[in-house]
């Protein structure tokens, strides 16, 4: 089945306002006892939930075809486990409960909010803080910090864990432009979010993702690892083309680069795009540089803000190197088309195929009919259904989407939902 | 008793707070150990002549002059440099030579025995040379990886396959997790609002990709990316034989995890939580 049928209607991101403290009914556990005795953040603006689980069966389709165990993180029980987890999105300074539910039937769990610096007791940092057990909620709160880019992943047995599939990434945009970098930062037109890493068949056996309670890590076994699969979003090889990059000359395109893998990655931008690294780790960069190569080590994230001066086709590469032989080991690439405009020639300027743009609840499109909504690592989270133009997009959560349409496959169109 | 005199004049001359370092590193051989029972042969530079598997650490003040006496304690003749700063010289078993080094440049440098490179510096004859022009807290990590069987390959005189190799234990100064922390050296203990410094060098021979939890930290300096500096990061890549420091001001209070973000690196014989692990306190 194709991966991106496979996933719609799934990994929908759902941000609900709260007006007050997040007050959950489900079993309180010692774990959320200690969490809202930590400082208090005041009002909750943005109140999120997880369900960490495992497969029972096995169910993530690798390129080859072969299906896999996976631990993970799901916003709907009755979602399949994704490699990565859904994307979050927080704008800066909103104080957000994060709260996940543990599934697993045995392991705990925790969400370590990776270089979001929060306070101790938040970190998700077994023993440091707290972990969430089988049937049990814990609660984390933070201020969403510095626009940029960061990731969340369980951080019990976390060697284990996260090669297991329990992580995702996370994206905080500044208030007043979902399509800037930070306040007085990187204007963007589109944007992409990779999350990179591998695979290692044995690690995914049963025996190892369903395994019981050990806050030791000593009953983990720790294999050694030889990865088969190299991984963008999840996919690999003739899976990403289902996920190429297609902008238009002169559109500046935001590509979010995050390594939570084992292995090294080295992205090469084709000679026609422009790449200039703006970001690390959730920070500008002090000197911006323009480089065709951007390496990316394990637990970094980069931000590349690429723009093309002319029509062409190509490809990105990313390479995987070993940490300890630094040998390239393998290559993806994924496909990269610069056009005049975008889909529709009939219609001469693209300002004219979306309006408003941003939009909040409802748009117009050029198109009647269905739309499939693409998000940043170009995984396919819902649909649009109307029978004339107008389409209520109050689903989407604030970001940057393609809209494909079904029945015309030529034509796509950007919009950004902004509240 | 043959002895060797190395001397480096820089162009530039000793500040007015410049002092002499008159010290000594002894080659020993032993064995390093793991706490899942794993020992294997190991070598270091010691202080004395009693073996530790960490090796000993030589900070200076920039401008110092450092006049030191390298002794080969072990059977085998091995040799010595400061890694791009001085020439290699070699040491008989028995004997010892003297290095002088002006230091007149601020930043972490490995002195290591070079031979059959990277074969003798991989078990253990790897250590850190700090040149400093701060009286901040300072905290060293010399970071490392070992795979079993290879120094055993190479004090048998063979040298591994380099390119199947495949580390099994991860270690800082010596140490693995939980035994990092007991190292005054390598654990950062500090308030809010002070400003520490970290000494990193890889001595190894993996990429490692150190993650800071709780905080950012900027890059003052690195060896091999001089253009890295002034970034502010909380994933450091750090490659084999490169330096690093790092300035951290902890913004707030807590306990945080430092650790390998090479997840691999965390492990230590194949059990998780033995390996590159430690913690930084910091105090209100």
């Amino acid at each position: 089945m194709a991966k991106a049928i496979k996933l719609s209607m799934v990994n929908v991101i759902e941000i609900v306002k709260m007006p007050h403290w997040f007050e959950g009914t489900r079993n309180v556990t010692l774990a959320l006892i200690l969490t809202l005795c930590s400082p208090s953040y005041g009002q909750i603006d943005t109140s999120l939930q997880l369900i960490s689980k495992i497969d029972f069966q096995e169910q993530f389709e690798l390129h080859d075809g072969n299906l896999i165990h996976l631990m993970g993180y799901t916003q709907l029980i009755s979602a399949p486990i994704d490699l990565p987890s859904p994307t979050l999105i927080f704008e800066e300074g909103d104080s957000v409960n994060l709260s996940m539910w543990n599934l697993s039937q045995g392991a705990p769990h925790t969400i370590h909010l990776h270089g979001l610096d929060v306070n101790q007791q938040n970190d998700g940092v077994p023993m440091l803080s707290f972990e969430v057990e089988h049937d049990s909620i814990g609660n984390y709160y933070f201020k969403a910090p510095h626009p940029g880019t960061y990731i969340y992943h369980c951080h019990v047995s976390s060697v284990l864990h996260v090669q297991s599939g329990m992580y995702g990434m996370l994206i905080v945009k500044p208030k007043s432009n979902p399509n800037l970098t930070w306040e007085n930062g990187f204007l963007f037109d589109s944007e992409h979010a990779w999350m990179m890493s591998e695979v290692d068949t044995n690690w995914h056996h049963d025996s190892i993702i369903n395994h019981p309670h050990d806050p030791m890590g000593t009953m983990d076994p720790i294999l050694p690892y030889y990865p088969q699969h190299f991984l963008i979003n999840g996919m690999s090889e003739t899976q990403l083309d289902m996920a190429p990059i297609n902008g238009t000359v002169g559109e500046k395109i935001y590509m979010r680069l995050a390594n939570i893998g084992y292995y090294a990655n080295r992205v090469i931008f084709p000679a026609g795009m422009n790449a200039e690294v703006i970001a690390s780790d959730g920070r500008p960069l002090p000197s911006p540089f323009n480089s065709d190569t951007v390496d990316v080590y394990p637990g970094e994230r980069f931000g590349v803000l690429l723009e093309a001066d002319a029509e062409f086709s190509d490809v990105i590469q990313v390479g995987y190197v070993n940490l300890n032989t630094q040998i390239l080991e393998n290559t993806q690439e994924v496909d990269l088309t610069i056009s005049g405009f975008i889909g529709l020639d009939e219609l001469d300027a693209e300002d004219q195929l979306v309006y408003p743009n941003p939009a909040n609840d409802e748009v117009q499109l050029p198109l009647s009919g269905e739309w499939v909504a693409l998000d940043l690592s170009g995984r396919a989270i819902g649909t649009l259904i109307s029978e004339n133009n107008n389409y209520n997009v109050s689903g989407l959560a604030v970001g940057s989407y393609i809209l494909k349409n079904v029945e015309r496959s030529d034509v796509s169109v950007k919009i950004t939902i902004q509240r | 008793m043959i002895r060797w005199a190395l001397a480096f004049f820089l162009l530039n001359g000793l500040s007015a707070e410049a002092a002499t370092i008159n010290t000594s590193l002894y080659i020993l051989r032993d064995s390093i150990h793991f706490d899942n029972g794993t020992s294997l042969p190991y070598a270091t530079f010691n202080e004395s002549n009693a073996y530790t598997a960490t090796n000993a650490r030589i900070v200076a003040d920039l401008g110092d002059q450092l006049d030191l006496w390298v002794v080969n304690f072990d059977s085998e003749v091995h040799e010595f440099r400061i890694q791009g700063e001085t020439n290699t010289v070699s040491i008989p078993v028995g004997d010892s030579v003297q290095v002088l080094y002006d230091c007149n440049s601020q930043g972490v440098f490995i002195f290591h025995d070079p031979m059959n490179f990277p074969d003798n510096a991989s078990v253990g004859l790897s250590g850190m040379l700090v040149v400093k022009n701060t009286t901040n807290a300072g905290f060293y990590w010399n970071i490392k990886e070992h795979q079993v069987g290879n120094n055993a390959t190479v004090f048998g005189g063979s040298s591994p396959d380099w390119s199947t190799y495949y580390p099994v234990h991860f270690t800082i100064n010596g140490k693995s997790a939980p035994n990092i922390n007991n190292d005054a050296d390598a654990r950062v203990v500090g308030n809010v609002g002070d400003t520490i410094y970290i000494y990193m060098a890889n001595t190894g021979q993996s990429i490692h990709s150190m993650h800071l939890h709780g905080y950012h930290a900027t890059i003052v300096y690195s060896s091999k990316n001089p253009s890295h500096v002034g970034w502010s990061k909380d994933s450091m890549p750090i490659f084999p034989s490169e330096t690093m420091v790092l300035e951290l001001v902890p913004d707030q209070p807590g306990e945080y995890p430092v650790h390998d973000h090479n997840l691999i690196g965390t492990t230590g014989g194949g059990e998780y939580g033995q390996g590159m692990f430690t913690t930084l306190l910091i105090a209100p």
